[in-house]
């Protein structure tokens, strides 16, 4: 009896197509999202099937996590349990935060200039 | 997550496991890449819940993958609901889920007919995996392989043999 070691990384490494992999990858990420989902909202995969209207087995079998599951169904189980299964971010470079308007920088210099940093410590009286 | 454990028998170079990954590398390497793919991402990701396997039982608590898929035999790695074609994976390999941490993987072959018991090609394995089962329960309860507090690994003496 043995420990399985890395045979499991390492015939990854050797044979694996990345493709295979993020489909499984995927498609178990939304299997196990909606099967906790479920257990949150306390539905069983029945409750689900009649939500969106298709059969048990039907159900069944997408959450199987070895079925080709088409947008559709993704969409139909995300009306169904009211989340999000896929993010589709849009691709940013660059975003621009207004931050407000800078007045009086002739002030704001001479603070800059003047400031200096320290580590001593210092007292600070508070206001009571 | 999960600590994947397998078995060599006496007159093997190779573990089961390691016979399973050998022989289908070449003869069945998709089907296989997707077994493996997801012993991988469960094992790292999410745990062996029972969803993710397909129960073997005969004789002792074995299970196999891939997981089945109850409306379609064998299960579908890719399907068109339009065309209603697909590929079909009907490599089976058979383990021992002992719980969401541990699992026991053993050999495996591509399953030909309807019942495990009738496919000339898995039965063997299938008969294996469940004499391998029940005898691994037996050494966790009578304590020849011991847990670690929480459940979530095992120990055994590095000699351990199993015998029936």
């Amino acid at each position: 009896m043995e420990r399985e070691g890395r045979m499991i990384s390492d015939w990854l490494d050797q044979y694996g197509d990345p493709e295979i992999y993020a489909f499984v990858e995927k498609n178990l990420a939304i299997v196990d999202k909606v099967h906790t989902v479920l257990e949150t909202k306390g539905w069983s995969k029945a409750q689900l099937a009649e939500a969106m209207g298709k059969s048990p087995s039907e159900v069944s079998k997408w959450l199987s996590g070895m079925h080709n599951l088409t947008l559709k169904s993704i969409i139909k189980m995300e009306a169904a349990l009211g989340i999000d299964l896929i993010h589709c971010e849009p691709v940013k470079e660059y975003e621009y935060v207004f931050l407000g308007f800078l007045s009086n920088m002739e002030d704001l210099k001479t603070k800059s200039e003047e400031y200096t940093q320290t580590t001593e410590p210092e007292e600070f009286s508070i206001a009571m | 997550m999960v600590n994947y454990y397998t078995v060599k028998l006496d007159e093997d170079d190779l573990s089961l496991f390691g016979q399973f990954q050998r022989k289908h590398s070449h003869e069945n390497s998709e089907k296989l890449e997707h077994i493996i793919a997801w012993i991988a991402i469960i094992g790292r990701k999410y745990g062996a819940k029972s969803i993710y396997f397909r129960n073997e039982a005969e004789t002792a608590d074995t299970a196999a993958l891939p997981p089945r898929n109850p409306n379609l035999e064998p299960t579908y790695i890719e399907w068109d609901n339009e065309t209603e074609t697909g590929e079909t994976n009907n490599l089976r390999l058979y383990a021992f889920r002992v719980n969401e941490h541990v699992v026991f993987l053993f050999n495996g072959d591509v399953k030909t007919a309807d019942k495990a018991q009738n496919c000339p090609n898995v039965r063997g394995h299938f008969k294996l995996a469940n004499k391998l089962t029940a005898v691994i329960e037996t050494c966790l309860r009578n304590g020849d392989i011991d847990w670690n507090d929480d459940r979530t690994d095992i120990f055994f003496d590095k000699n351990l043999e199993l015998n029936w």
